[in-house]
């Protein structure tokens, strides 16, 4: 890593640490001082191959391995093109084979094998896939969103425990101030000796910090970003495999049945709703004005309400008061 | 001795047993009765080993539809061969008791360098070069090519153990690794793939911890080991670590450079193989077109071993189109090594997760997540196909392919960081990309899963609820036993200042101070005056060994020490610390009397006993903190906070916590060995700290030896040594810590058990 030098000028990083090394659709590098002196027209030929090259598309070199700069190179230029997913095809073993003509085209070319042929061969599979390949342009792969999922939980994670921990450390330095606080108050007021005093608020902080960690609730576990409706449908339009969306969940719990209340009274039954008029409960009670009545407010209900917790649990205390007696 | 354990009779090779052993041995079996896994702490020699052999090889023979298996893991080689010795002698109380023979074969697998007896390669002393050697000698296209051609060496104990060995099983007994290299050598045949072979059948398998966690060892040589097995982890304090050290993998820039080295032999091989005859090549390709099928069958009987490394989805599919060609595969793995370069190549440190990892290779060199996760089975079956023997050589490269199919396989629980330089030295560039495990629960995973009961025991595992969490699973029993003593023969004492008064920490801010540094010199000094024989001083780090030591010289300490004790340093360099520890043992044997300074988590630390007159004293200087500022501990501490819920702050004093234990611990290996237990830090004394220190040791630190002045605890001691310096006879542990068969009857198991652990206050 060191050791990168200019082929031509000889000029190493560690004489000129400002050393930029550039490379040219050939894959041989040049410093770019060296660049500007030989591409001074704007184009000129390659003084390692002789491969007739233009300035515009010199670039910084990233890779160590010249190689592997030019297969780069060469592999983004195909894989504008052969850009289609697993999903493109009916079966693994179809998806297979293709990723492996992809192999063959890109090493063909990297290695000056069957140019020609090659080049034909990508203009055929350019020519029948136009509507494939344009699609694919706008849409990632599977893998590709998974990922991109995985990394925007962990953006969602960090930022949570930044935010609990913030909020921990504000509320810890509040209760620190206010208890100083208090135990100045008390030492400015109190009639007791200041040592006992301090020996007190010494216990109850330690006191404190005990019953904090013991009642320290478990963290809870980071949300997590919602992509997906409680159905199970993905919030984002993503057409699947087969261009539909799934199937949505059957929700097979059973329906609700209303099933009336069964009350246990423990005491005496009240009397019903009609008793109560016939039986002239119902005089005891304020009759209801006219905008209670609009309401829905009728005096029966005051009235049963007031009988039924009259009767409710008039037999239960009885015999609570027995069992206490035993005891 | 004859024991009735809930049940089970359990025969024990001794006529006394402690009562600790026999609630190890209750507890063990309720837990292989659960079939669940099970987390067991007891003090280092009180006989673990031995309770764990006699229950389960008494379990195996009373239900062998059961349990029909142990997997016994244990860290170093004499700790391997310490557990066939206490094996040897169970089975032969067992052919005395009966009469007869017992069907149990006890084998140990190590590496091929302590099995090999091939007359040149067991001269060397690598263990790299030992397994490239054998593989020279044994691959199967060389021994292809030595029907046809008598020139090309092949090893005669393989050729004779494949024609006649292959067939035929051990006699039941135990095998050590002397045993299975003069069986051997007897027969003719080699030992390494003798005991390989064994594995599949012996009932008692002893070996090393990688050849079960580890996944690119697992999978071949555990594959075979059946579900109704009891794998038990020994000394496995430092689990965590091995897990995750198995799972990380760490490309420095030599690496690169070799690797790139690799990939030029490998496009030239390729090359000549193709002008010379291309049918091996096309063969291969054939079967990468049918796919990884063979392998899935395997696995399909769950036999095999589920590969963390390898994920079930790889082999259900076959290997994708764009890496299918082998010249095709060498510039994929071509760009992928060049793209680490321009990773490599930075001036600040980045930190990453897997998942940006993967975008950023896309964009940079076009480099699919699907291929990735292909590479290390692809270049493996490159390598098989290209002949290539000696696959040392290729190491860089399959290391780069691990990390290509672990970074595209495991999206959580890992974290990429690339640090341009090391911390302590900033201006010498030395660009290192850790790819590292956060989570130790990836690896044993696999094991919890498959394996009927794990257990996990060690000397020290306290906080015992600390690894069930870190390691994600759920223990069946978890129990610390403590130590029944007839006499207290452990003082462990905390000393918090100097006879000044000067509080004594390693804490950051007191680590330069004079003071400080001479209240611990001190206090050395007077221990050394009063305790005979060794003495073991434990200190944080090697750089704060370093400045103490060079202070202490300044001081004159270093002479007075000298006048009581030789003095000997552990260093870095292994060579020079085992020669400082050989020479150690050698005064301490004298009578002249030694103290070695040596540090937390170092070699001597972990490894080395110290038993009685060799650790009289132990003297832990500060808490053994971890390097907190490092940046792959930080991430890890944030995965276990946010996946476990473990505090930065719990896990740091669980790890500081362990590492003293263990350092302290040294000094005790059985009931008649006696040693002090000093620990010299202020922070000791704190309740957070105490409480995590095994049971055996809080047990005996009663409150008024914790927070003591140098001077008190010398007091202290002193008693304690004359105490301890009485005669000692059996007679005097029986029935308190010894047992015989009809005292244990006599007592009760209630009895014992509450014995065994008794509550600390």
């Amino acid at each position: 890593m060191d050791e990168q030098a200019c082929p031509r000028c000889k000029t190493t990083k560690y004489r000129n640490p400002s050393l930029k090394l550039m490379v040219n659709v050939c894959g041989h590098a040049l410093c770019d001082s060296c660049v500007d002196l030989l591409f001074l027209k704007g184009s000129g030929s390659c003084p390692d191959c002789g491969v007739p090259l233009r300035r515009s598309n010199f670039r910084v070199q990233i890779f160590e391995d010249p190689f592997v700069e030019k297969e780069m190179d060469i592999r983004r230029r195909v894989m504008r093109d052969y850009n289609l997913k697993e999903e493109d095809f009916a079966n693994l073993q179809d998806y297979n084979n293709y990723l492996e003509e992809v192999e063959r085209i890109v090493y063909n070319l990297t290695n000056n094998i069957e140019i020609v042929s090659t080049n034909q061969s990508i203009d055929r599979f350019k020519r029948e896939n136009k509507d494939l390949i344009a699609k694919n342009r706008i849409r990632s792969g599977r893998e590709e969103i998974i990922l991109e999922e995985l990394l925007e939980e962990e953006k969602l994670l960090v930022e949570s425990r930044k935010r609990a921990i913030a909020h921990e450390e504000m509320l810890e330095k509040k209760k620190k101030m206010r208890s100083k606080e208090a135990l100045i108050d008390e030492l400015m007021f109190s009639e007791q000796s200041a040592a006992s005093i301090v020996e007190t608020f010494k216990k109850r902080k330690l006191e404190e910090q005990e019953e904090l960690e013991r009642h320290r609730e478990p963290s809870p576990p980071p949300l997590v970003a919602a992509t997906q409706f409680s159905t199970g449908i993905k919030f984002s339009q993503r057409i699947p495999k087969d261009g539909f969306l799934p199937v949505p969940k059957a929700d097979d719990t059973p329906l609700f049945k209303y099933e009336p209340l069964v009350l246990t009274r423990n005491g005496p039954s009240a009397p019903t709703w009609e008793e109560v008029t016939e039986k002239k409960y119902i005089n005891h009670v304020r009759e209801s004005s006219v905008g209670e009545r609009a309401g829905g407010y009728l005096p029966q209900l005051a009235c049963l309400r007031a009988l039924e917790e009259a009767f409710d649990g008039l037999r239960t205390v009885a015999v609570a008061r027995w069992t206490g007696q035993v005891a | 001795m004859r024991l009735d354990i809930e049940g089970l009779i359990v025969h024990f090779p001794y006529e006394y047993i402690y009562p600790e052993q026999y609630s190890y041995m209750v507890e063990l079996k309720r837990a292989i009765d659960a079939k669940g896994h099970c987390l067991l702490e007891m003090p280092s020699g009180t006989g673990k080993t031995v309770s764990l052999l006699a229950l389960i090889v008494a379990y195996m023979r009373q239900y062998p539809s059961e349990l029909c298996k142990l997997v016994y893991c244990s860290r170093t080689v004499p700790e391997i061969e310490k557990v066939l010795e206490e094996l040897r002698r169970l089975l032969q109380y067992y052919e005395e008791q009966f009469k007869e023979k017992i069907p149990i074969t006890g084998v140990v697998l190590s590496s091929r360098k302590n099995l090999c007896i091939h007359k040149d390669v067991r001269q060397e002393k690598d263990g790299k070069i030992v397994d490239g050697r054998c593989h020279n000698l044994t691959a199967s296209h060389v021994r292809e090519r030595h029907l046809t051609d008598d020139s090309v060496p092949v090893c005669t104990y393989f050729e004779d153990f494949e024609d006649y060995g292959n067939e035929s099983y051990l006699e039941p007994g135990v095998y050590t690794l002397d045993d299975l290299k003069s069986y051997g050598a007897k027969k003719g045949w080699c030992p390494y793939f003798i005991a390989r072979h064994a594995v599949s059948y012996a009932n008692i398998v002893v070996y090393s911890y990688h050849y079960l966690l580890d996944p690119k060892i697992a999978e071949i040589v555990s594959k075979d080991i059946p579900k109704n097995s009891v794998v038990v982890f020994d000394e496995a304090h430092n689990i965590d670590n091995v897990c995750i050290d198995s799972m990380s993998v760490k490309i420095t820039k030599r690496i690169i450079e070799r690797a790139s080295a690799n990939l030029l032999d490998l496009a030239k091989t390729i090359r000549h193989m193709k002008e010379v005859g291309p049918r091996r090549l096309t063969e291969e390709y054939q079967r990468m077109v049918d796919g990884l099928r063979e392998t899935q069958q395997a696995r399909e009987t769950d036999m095999v071993l589920a590969n963390p490394v390898l994920p079930d989805q790889i082999l259900q599919e076959a290997i994708p189109g764009n890496i299918r060609d082998a010249e095709h595969f060498v510039g994929f793995l071509r760009r992928f090594v060049e793209y680490l370069k321009i990773r490599l190549r930075v001036q600040f440190v980045v930190q990453e997760s897997p998942a940006g990892f993967l975008k950023d290779i896309m964009q940079k060199v076009c480099i699919d997540r699907k291929p990735l996760r292909f590479a290390a089975e692809r270049l493996a079956s490159l390598l098989k196909t290209l002949e290539i023997a000696d696959q040392t050589d290729f190491s860089a490269l399959v290391v780069v392919s691990h990390l290509a199919t672990l970074v595209s396989t495991y999206t959580k629980g890992f974290i990429i960081i690339v640090e341009p330089f090391e911390d302590k030295t900033p201006n010498i560039p030395n660009p290192i990309l850790h790819f590292r495990c956060l989570d130790a629960s990836i690896a044993v995973k696999p094991i919890f899963d498959r394996f009927q009961t794990v257990v996990i025991t060690s000397g020290t595992l306290s906080p015992l609820d600390m690894y069930p969490k870190i390691l994600d699973f759920q223990p069946k029993v978890m129990t610390s036993f403590s130590m029944t003593l007839a006499r207290p023969c452990l003082l462990p004492m905390i000393v918090s200042k100097g006879n000044d008064q000067v509080a004594i920490s390693s804490k950051f801010e007191s680590r330069e101070d004079q003071s400080v540094v001479r209240n611990y010199g001190q206090l050395l000094v007077e221990i050394v005056k009063i305790v005979p024989d060794g003495v073991v001083c434990f200190f944080t780090s090697y750089l704060y060994l370093e400045s103490v030591v060079a202070a202490w010289y300044d001081q004159g300490i270093v002479t007075t020490l000298q006048r009581h004790k030789l003095l000997f340093i552990e260093t870095q360099d292994p060579a020079e610390t085992s020669l400082a520890l050989l020479n150690y043992i050698k005064a301490c044997e004298r009578g002249r009397g030694a103290i070695l300074l040596s540090v937390a988590r170092g070699k001597v630390s972990e490894g080395v006993d110290f038993d009685h007159h060799l650790g009289r004293a132990v003297v832990m200087i500060g808490i053994p903190y971890v390097y907190t500022q490092s940046r792959i501990l930080k991430a890890r501490l944030e995965y276990l906070r946010d996946t476990f819920q473990i505090r930065e702050n719990d896990f740091l004093t669980f790890d500081a916590m362990r590492h003293a234990a263990q350092c302290v611990g040294r000094a005790i290996r059985g009931k008649t060995d006696y040693g002090i237990m000093i620990f010299a830090d202020k922070r000791f004394s704190s309740e957070d700290k105490r409480s995590k220190l095994p049971r055996w040791i809080q047990e005996y630190l009663t409150d008024n030896l914790v927070n003591l002045s140098t001077e008190e605890s010398i007091q202290c001691a002193k008693r304690w040594l004359k105490q301890m310096a009485q005669p000692f006879t059996r007679e005097d542990q029986l029935g308190i810590s010894l047992l015989t068969l009809e005292q244990l009857q006599k007592e009760g198991v209630e009895n014992i058990q509450q014995k065994a652990r008794q509550k600390i206050k």
